[in-house]
């Protein structure tokens, strides 16, 4: 019986993932489709959940739902809402976006079906301590690298809205 | 066919189980809140030598039930040119994100929700997904104070979430988990952590107070300014459930501040008799709730530039020298208590004695330069 759990909740999760994703390509409306991201994201933590990797669906919603929706919100709220007679130039490329998702999706699929016997996620002390220990061991370069790349455009962004004084 | 607890069937007691914490988690917070408005009505009264509520009931004990009553039978209005199902969801996006924190709050030994072993981390997650409802709430309002509002929190909330996550990240630096039960186990004696980690526990107090949009960080809802800010167009039991979880987030702020600092469930009695953890832990947590309050009586509102600089030019430079600092001493102490307390202290002597001088320096430069100001428009003006 609680076979049948796991499987339900990832059904429920996957339809949030591809539901809102499909809507937030659809719809017209910017900050639903703003909305609908968030749940695309807290989707995808979920599919973390169900993985075994919690830390990764807390960073998952901390960053992405508590703050990349929140400014993306922040843009919608400085844009006019009116209703635009016209197609952006990027909604007007349906067939060619559709060839461009069956091209990336299908070697995609390829590969998740390949996938025999997926690693059993560890049953106790969750993945705080592996991530923890990989990220400051065997990928602390990379680590670096984003963190002194946020950095740069941390003071980039300082420098861009600094107002000259005088 | 295998049996659960109880003699329940598994399945139907996983089903069972989280409806009960669901149910108990609800009534917690209403009562939580139900309390607590009774208690700030008394507390401010007493403060402002008034009686307070005391009609209904003995001591007027029953004015927040009669009010709770109100506003459930409220009529249900919500202005036409709203944006419908954002209007609608706003509330529920900050009520149950502050609803599923009280699952790792530890109460007493073995009397928690769940034990993770990222628990501060969830609870933090869960205090940064407020911040959506509120900018969705002020957003949809379509009303300017209602969007002032909900833009100000947002400036306001993702600010002060920096020195907050840094604070609590020098207590776990210290304690070494991130889970509420071993932080909470780790400090049994009378040495709790505010000893030893004074100056994080002053970051994460003064953060906190801005997370939950309490005095004198409510600029959110600024009644002399925004009318009531991203409230204004709610009413009835909708603007009763954004007031619901300003008193449950004030409720689980003061738990992970009696957790990580005073020591949780610790109290005269526990090791004999369990139970008693629950009372320790509530008196722990509604001593922090009664400080809240206390505050909201006695400071004035901050100005938006006064708070922003304020975060990011002191809290967080310190909140990082704390965490580089405790970082170096606890790699290399085999003891780090006493070095931790000497920085810890020295850092909240340097914010409480520093504080009152650069604020001098710049209330000065700022009259200097109004004074200027009006000379030049004296002589513009002269006949």
């Amino acid at each position: 019986m609680f076979d049948l759990l796991e499987p339900f909740f990832f059904a429920v999760l996957a339809l949030g993932v591809i539901g809102s994703g499909v809507c937030v390509v659809v719809l017209r409306r910017i900050t639903a489709q703003a909305l609908l991201m968030a749940l695309t994201f807290a989707s995808m933590a979920g599919m973390f959940l169900l993985l075994g990797a919690e830390t990764i669906a807390l960073f998952q919603v901390l960053i992405y739902v508590g703050a990349i929706t929140i400014l993306i919100l922040f843009g919608v709220m400085f844009t006019k809402q009116d209703e635009r007679g016209y197609g952006l130039f990027f909604q007007q490329q349906t067939p060619w976006a559709a060839a461009l998702v069956i091209v990336i999706a299908l070697p995609v699929s390829f590969l998740a079906f390949s996938f025999k016997d997926p690693l059993t996620p560890s049953a106790k002390g969750g993945d705080l301590i592996p991530l923890a220990a990989s990220l400051f061991t065997d990928y602390a370069f990379p680590f670096e690298i984003a963190s002194v790349l946020l950095l740069a455009a941390l003071v980039g962004a300082i420098v861009l809205v600094k107002r000259d004084e005088g | 066919m295998p049996i659960g607890p109880f003699g329940i069937d598994p399945v139907i007691w996983a089903v069972l189980r989280l409806v009960i914490a669901v149910a108990l988690a609800v009534f917690l917070v209403l009562n939580g809140a139900l309390a607590q408005i009774f208690l700030e009505r008394k507390i401010q009264a007493v403060m402002q030598d008034r009686l307070g509520p005391y009609h209904t009931g003995p001591f007027g004990l029953l004015q927040t039930f009669a009010d709770a009553i109100k506003l459930l039978s409220k009529e249900d209005i919500r202005a036409r040119l709203t944006d419908a199902p954002f209007f609608l969801a706003a509330p529920a996006i900050v009520f149950s994100p502050m609803l599923a924190s009280f699952v790792v709050l530890p109460f007493a030994p073995d009397f928690v929700g769940a034990n993770l072993n990222v628990g501060l981390l969830y609870l933090t997650t869960l205090g940064s997904m407020t911040v959506l409802g509120i900018v969705i709430a002020g957003w949809a309002s379509n009303n300017k104070y209602s969007l002032m509002g909900g833009l100000r929190s947002a400036g306001q909330l993702i600010s002060y979430e920096v020195p907050q996550i840094l604070a609590l990240v020098t207590v776990v630096l210290y304690v070494g988990s991130l889970s509420m039960v071993d932080i909470t186990k780790s400090q049994p004696g009378l040495l709790v952590n505010v000893v030893i980690l004074p100056m994080a526990f002053l970051t994460y107090l003064i953060a906190a107070l801005a997370e939950t949009n309490r005095n004198p960080f409510d600029l959110p809802e600024a009644e002399s300014e925004l009318v009531a800010g991203f409230l204004t167009e709610y009413s009835g039991m909708r603007w009763a459930v954004f007031f619901l979880s300003e008193y449950g987030e004030v409720t689980v702020v003061s738990a992970i501040m009696a957790t990580l600092w005073f020591g949780g469930w610790h109290g005269p009695g526990v090791d004999a008799v369990p139970a008693l953890g629950i009372l320790w832990f509530t008196l722990k947590t509604y001593g922090f709730v009664v400080l809240f309050m206390w505050i909201r009586a006695t400071l004035p509102r901050l100005r938006i530039d006064q708070l922003m600089g304020f975060c990011w030019k002191v809290l967080i430079p310190l909140a990082l020298v704390n965490i580089m600092a405790s970082a170096a001493i606890i790699l290399a102490f085999a003891d780090p208590r006493l070095p931790l307390a000497v920085v810890n202290w020295l850092l909240v002597a340097g914010l409480v004695v520093g504080l009152p001088f650069t604020q001098r320096r710049r209330l000065l430069r700022f009259r200097s330069r109004t004074r200027e100001t009006v000379a030049m428009r004296d002589v513009r003006l002269a006949p």
